[in-house]
């Protein structure tokens, strides 16, 4: 298997099971002796109490028995990240406790345009750079699209050069709280001075410019971080799994997902397309016109002409992995490390054919 | 009150559940629904990736109302134009209001200013359903297919914190109006689409409790998606039936999480051998239409 990276980024659609397989991965590869963590959001309780770390809080590495301490598993809190970058970059505890305390940051900076992600990001960053681990795992978090997750870094640093920080971060406001005259802006300043007056409110400008101003210094940080990570997941020793669904609906995403890796310029190893139902034909007991066997067939021949169209429609030497559908989610770090052999075999088998 | 007579009432209808369950099938089953039994519906669609004329079997939108069939409509919107829609109303100069679009700042903050997407959405939904758009048909309820990040709930939460964070201006008033109309439970009303698997149910519980906590209030009904029929009994056990038993017991262990925990009404709804789209749509619309009737009975 190629788990040669020092970093497996797991991506793909919502409810397509990418946080079961990124530990099933990870399980592998701490039985290979690598010292590992796996990174994960918002795993099901059954998978959280499989890796023993049910009661885990806030971002701690907590190590999973049974595994010799080659593994450790982590869950990411955006929330606990960005109040961790607070109180590491501010200034002094004057500013610290404005940015907290800050409404604007309270009830809405969390949900600032790709701020979760980017917090993400951010986390990645301080891990694989601590030299902690020999290998990151990170599962992506559950975003619509989550190529929205790897946008991340960009995205700020566009919002950082774009001068939407400049206009943020000008004295907007006199000792009095009053709006200063800024028609230096000129004819399109003054139109953005009524849309930011009129339409924005005052009171949200405020929020804004103060919360903007006590990050200032931080914002800095963020560009330098920003760039090295995009060079960390855009690296030799980085190896996307693009996990998906069955069936031919699921198609047009799967192959909209790998144009965007590859025009990224990711390096993308296998596409997992995951719970794949059985091909049935003739080997079912019972009545085979009953409406459950008629079923059965119809999703093994759906989830059949599903790979067989991807296919044809992936690159040739791209590898694709069919995971069967299996009877139950795991449990236990038994049944996860044998998903994992499963899905590790036929990695292996997918790659021989297609060098 | 029994729930059709409820969902009859209502002017919004929010469709929410995790990813991958299903839940722009079942907007538009409601929305057909709901259509057929007299009501002028029109579901409305956020996703830029449109998907929704699909499943009934019409043009894409582009933006546009479409007419599905008589009193049913779909419109797949942009968010940004409703916030543009509110700047050219506050900026009465148009070539200045036109600049202000234009520039890179104003997409920046459309994009990023948290909470403004979801006042976007909604406050499009309140006009529709007020007609207070002009050149658009009369509306008597928006079903509304939530957009999947992260939970629904941020969607109708994101409102009230930014009137209550913000306090003056536009935006700020019409988040108020947002947030007291989707406080309204007459007006407005949530169901939740699941799959009967572990992490849908989880989401949907939690959904539930953040509805409680912040609404006071339930969801209008639950609908379990995609159930593998009963396996047959002592045939054998070849391996296709072992799958299929364990995929049904999984289903069934998962319907008693929901029932131990939720005694709100539930519909639910078979996988069927039918690739996506209007016939699909059509299907489930019908097992859907008798089961609404039977839990009004009930």
């Amino acid at each position: 298997m190629d788990l040669g990276s020092r970093l497996t980024v797991v991506v793909g659609s919502g409810g397509v099971g990418k946080t079961t397989l990124a530990a099933a991965l990870g399980l592998r590869s701490a039985a290979a002796g690598v010292n590992t963590l796996v990174m994960t959001f918002d795993p099901s309780r059954r998978l959280k109490d499989a890796l023993g770390i049910g009661n885990a809080e806030g971002n701690a590495e907590l190590a999973v028995s049974g595994t010799g301490g080659c593994l450790h598993a982590s869950l990411l809190d955006a929330r606990a990240t960005f109040d961790d970058l607070v109180a590491r970059y501010a200034e002094d505890d004057e500013t610290r406790r404005r940015i907290l305390g800050n409404s604007y940051y309270r009830h809405l900076a969390g949900h600032l345009g790709g701020i979760l992600e980017y917090m993400a990001v951010e986390r990645l960053f301080e891990v694989a750079s601590s030299g902690r681990y020999d290998r990151i795992i990170l599962d992506t978090p559950p975003t619509t699209q989550a190529i929205d997750f790897l946008e991340a870094p960009t995205r700020i640093v566009d919002f950082l050069d774009s001068g939407a920080l400049k206009i943020a971060l000008a004295p907007w406001f006199d000792a009095e709280g009053g709006l200063r005259a800024t028609s230096r802006l000129g004819f399109v300043g003054r139109g953005l001075e009524q849309f930011l007056d009129r339409v924005v409110g005052m009171q949200l400008l405020r929020d804004m410019s103060e919360f903007f101003r006590a990050f200032g210094p931080l914002f800095g940080g963020f560009r330098d971080r920003a760039s090295e990570t995009e060079s960390l997941l855009a690296g030799e020793e980085t190896r996307f799994v693009l996990v998906t669904g069955a069936g031919e609906a699921r198609i047009p995403d799967t192959l909209f997902f790998a144009r965007k890796l590859e025009e990224a310029g990711y390096r993308l190893g296998p596409v997992v397309v995951n719970r794949v139902h059985p091909n049935v034909a003739g080997s079912v007991s019972g009545d085979k016109n009953s409406a459950g066997q008629r079923l059965f067939r119809w999703l093994g021949d759906r989830d059949q002409r599903g790979l067989v169209a991807l296919r044809e429609l992936l690159k040739s030497e791209q590898s694709l992995v069919a995971m069967p559908l299996a009877g139950d989610e795991p449990t236990d770090l038994g049944s996860l490390d044998a998903l994992g052999q499963e899905l590790e075999r036929r990695w292996v088998d997918e790659a021989l054919r297609s060098s | 009150m029994p729930v059709l007579e409820r969902l009859l009432q209502r002017r919004l209808i929010v469709v929410t559940g995790k990813g991958g369950v299903g839940k722009s099938a079942m907007t538009s089953v409601l929305g057909r629904s709901l259509a057929r039994r007299g009501r002028r519906a029109l579901v409305l669609e956020v996703d830029p990736r449109e998907n929704l004329h699909q499943m009934l079997g019409v043009a894409p939108s582009g933006g546009a109302i479409v007419e599905v069939e008589p009193n049913f409509y779909l419109q797949n919107l942009k968010p940004r134009h409703v916030v543009d829609w509110v700047v050219e109303k506050q900026v009465r100069i148009k070539m200045i209001a036109k600049r202000v679009m234009r520039s890179p700042i104003y997409h920046r903050f459309v994009e990023g200013a948290p909470g403004l997407t979801e006042i976007a959405i909604l406050g499009h939904a309140l006009r529709l359903a007020r007609g207070e758009l002009s050149g658009t048909p009369d509306i008597d309820v928006v079903v509304l297919d939530a957009p999947a990040t992260g939970h629904g709930v941020y969607l109708l939460t994101a409102p009230r914190l930014f009137a209550e964070a913000i306090g003056d201006g536009p935006f700020a008033q019409l988040a108020g109006e947002v947030a007291d109309y989707v406080a309204d439970p007459v007006a407005s009303g949530v169901v939740v689409v699941t799959q009967a698997e572990e992490m849908p149910v989880q989401e949907a519980l939690e959904l539930r409790r953040a509805l409680a906590e912040r609404f006071g209030r339930e969801p209008e009904l639950l609908i379990a998606n995609g159930l593998y029929p009963p396996a047959p009994e002592g045939d054998g056990e070849d391996e296709l039936t072992a799958l299929w038993r364990r995929r049904y017991q999984l289903n069934a262990s998962q319907l008693e999480r929901l029932d131990r925990q939720w005694a709100g009404p539930r519909i639910d709804l078979p996988l069927l051998p039918i690739d996506g789209g209007a016939e699909l749509v059509a299907a489930l619309g019908d097992r859907f239409d008798s089961a609404l009737t039977n839990l009004e009975e009930a």
